[in-house]
């Protein structure tokens, strides 16, 4: 304490004899003008598709624009479910289709979450607890199928799937997410266990627990924080995932959100707020997880790249 | 799914007096077992088709006329050569890589630094930062789309309430702005998981360091460039890499953005590629095109792993 109140107070002197200019707390003005910069850049675009999707279609279209809606209406949501007669009559089929995409994209990516957990935790124990030969070798081919581009094997994979009879199915692109998802989560949860205290297996060890119940009563309930990290991080890439989707589905039986999405951008009819309220649903779900599990997303990213 | 996977190797489970006291044979046998269903799922849909996607690119392959499949070894790739599409999409996706990169690395370093001070609402602005990285590429095309709109867009309002333009312009029809404000759309999308990274990065600075230079009398600048920046080199280089593959793969944003437009303005190699399949089904070019990102990917991806084992953070 007294250490702190020496060193301020000449500092407290210093700053009184100065001219005024240089006695404003610049350094604190320039984080704060910093602070609200890079605040509005990263909120604005996303407030203002909020905002639109709040609006009814001639409020939208004013010139200029209307930073606050003058009628704000929640029609563009219930017109999903319930279209009125005119938004039947001016909708285009991307209207009727969205809370069916929202469906399948939502069972498309909790079965590639849960998959995910199942293989990877299997894999990524093998890297935690065991020392094998080629262990590193088998890290470098799930860490180099990780940087394979998606447009790279899009094709062939349409032609496998295809010959599987898979296109247009769930099983199909829960797959394909499966596959670019797995080494990610592999790399996490391998992280996750090494943090683990070995302790606990050892005691069910000498209580002879067999290596299942020892993972489903003790490994697996101790590593919750991590499971859910990679679980979520598995259902946000299936969730958002464009390319695959335009390839391997075909109909609204297996459409995912984005497709819809893109096909509100791609119609020239459609009313820009249906557009808006559409992407606002299409985010929602993805938005509420990455604030929900803020702490360990922060720290899974960073581990999987600053790591490796 | 799992108790299937694992009542199927009884041998293993059974005996299960701990796996070191079995010695290394054993555990190496354990190990590959669990590896097998994950392994599986990669050689079957990973590397069986990046093969299959080599070989597809040695034959003239159009889905149309099936009839006129036939080997033509590299004759695809040939053809790029003189290709003024590829050409010019390679050409696109460098300028639209180099300055996304480089927009991110400017901004993810300043915004990093930021939130490493301490300032009221910090936590806020920390929630904030994931808000773009949870937003998926299509509803980021779509939403700046709807920025950009030239009769009754958001940016045109904003720019003639301010006054910086006196009539409302039709953005995405001008090639070069159509390029900027596509790179400008990526970054913002892509911009937090470089922050995320960065921020990690100097949580792990021993503020006894900047005590030191404190004592010193180092300035600002000084203290950036011998404290900070020795020790965000390392996060610093995995974003570079991270960020240049990803932005020669970027697909969603465009494609609802612009489409490729106006003209070719913006057809990165990504697009290209999707486009001559999906367009014009022709396969073997379509193939063609994609092992040439997968090159230039891979060839980012050897330095990638190469730094991260000299680092010695690759332990496995």
């Amino acid at each position: 304490m007294t250490a702190v109140s020496t060193r301020t107070q000449p500092a407290v002197a210093a700053r009184a004899r100065r001219p005024w200019p240089a006695r404003l707390p610049w350094r604190q003005i320039a984080i704060y003008a910093l602070v609200l910069f890079f605040a509005v850049y990263l909120i604005a675009p996303f407030i203002w598709i909020v905002i639109t999707s709040f609006m009814t279609e001639a409020d939208a279209l004013t010139v200029p624009p209307q930073w606050i809606p003058q009628n704000p209406t929640l029609a563009n949501y219930q017109g999903f479910f319930h279209p009125s007669f005119q938004q039947q009559f001016l909708g285009s089929r991307a209207i009727q289709d969205t809370p069916h995409a929202l469906l399948n994209s939502a069972i498309v990516a909790i079965s590639t979450a849960l998959l995910n957990l199942v293989l990877a935790t299997l894999a990524a124990y093998s890297f935690a607890r065991l020392r094998f030969r080629g262990s590193q070798a088998l890290m470098m081919l799930y860490l180099g199928s990780r940087m394979v581009p998606g447009v790279a094997i899009i094709i062939p994979f349409y032609l496998v799937l295809r010959a599987l009879h898979l296109l247009d199915s769930y099983l199909g692109l829960i797959l394909a997410y499966t596959t670019f998802t797995l080494p990610f989560t592999i790399w996490i949860l391998k992280d996750y266990f090494r943090s683990i205290p070995r302790d606990l297996e050892d005691a069910a060890r000498v209580d002879r627990c067999n290596w299942f119940s020892m993972m489903w009563r003790i490994f697996l309930p101790i590593s919750a924080p991590g499971l859910v990290a990679a679980a979520v991080f598995a259902f946000m890439t299936a969730w958002n995932e464009f390319l695959f989707a335009l390839f391997l589905t075909s109909t609204i039986k297996t459409q995912t959100i984005p497709i819809i999405v893109a096909n509100f951008a791609n119609d020239l009819n459609v009313q820009y707020t249906f557009m808006a309220a559409a992407g606002v649903l299409a985010v929602i779900p993805p938005l509420l997880l990455a604030l929900l599990f803020q702490r360990l997303i922060v720290q899974g990213l960073a581990a999987g790249s600053v790591k490796g | 799914m799992r108790t299937g996977q694992l009542a199927a190797r009884p041998d293993v489970l059974g005996n299960q007096g701990g796996a070191r006291r079995r010695g290394f044979f054993n555990q190496t046998i354990f190990a590959y077992l669990l590896n097998v269903p994950a392994l599986i799922i990669i050689a079957m849909l990973i590397a069986y088709p990046v093969g299959y996607s080599f070989w597809l690119s040695l034959q003239k392959y159009n889905l149309k006329r099936p009839d006129l499949r036939r080997f033509i070894w590299f004759d695809n790739y040939r053809q790029l050569l003189t290709d003024s599409t590829f050409l010019n999409s390679i050409k696109v996706s460098c300028i639209f890589s180099l300055c996304s990169v480089i927009l991110v690395v400017i901004l993810s370093v300043a915004l990093a630094l930021l939130l490493n001070e301490s300032f009221f609402g910090r936590g806020i602005m920390r929630s904030l930062i994931l808000l773009p990285w949870a937003i998926p590429g299509v509803v980021n095309g779509l939403m700046w789309k709807w920025v950009f709109n030239a009769r009754v867009g958001v940016l045109n309002g904003f720019l003639y309430d301010v006054g910086l333009i006196h009539q409302y312009h039709t953005w995405l029809i001008d090639p070069n702005i159509a390029l900027a404000f596509a790179i400008f759309a990526n970054v913002w999308n892509v911009l937090p998981f470089s922050v995320i990274i960065l921020l990690a990065g100097l949580s792990t600075i021993p503020s006894e360091l900047y005590d030191a230079a404190k004592v010193d009398r180092a300035g600002v600048v000084q203290r950036f460039r011998n404290v900070t920046l020795p020790w965000l080199l390392h996060p610093l280089l995995i974003v570079l890499i991270l960020q240049t593959m990803n932005a020669f793969r970027t697909f969603d944003t465009i494609y609802i953005l612009t489409g490729g437009g106006p003209g070719e303005a913006t057809n990165v190699i990504a697009l290209q590629t999707v486009r001559t399949v999906l367009d014009f089904t022709d396969f073997g070019k379509g193939n063609a095109y994609a092992y040439v990102i997968t090159l230039i990917t891979l060839v980012i991806a050897i330095f990638y792993v190469s730094t991260l084992y000299k680092r010695g953070s690759f332990e496995v």
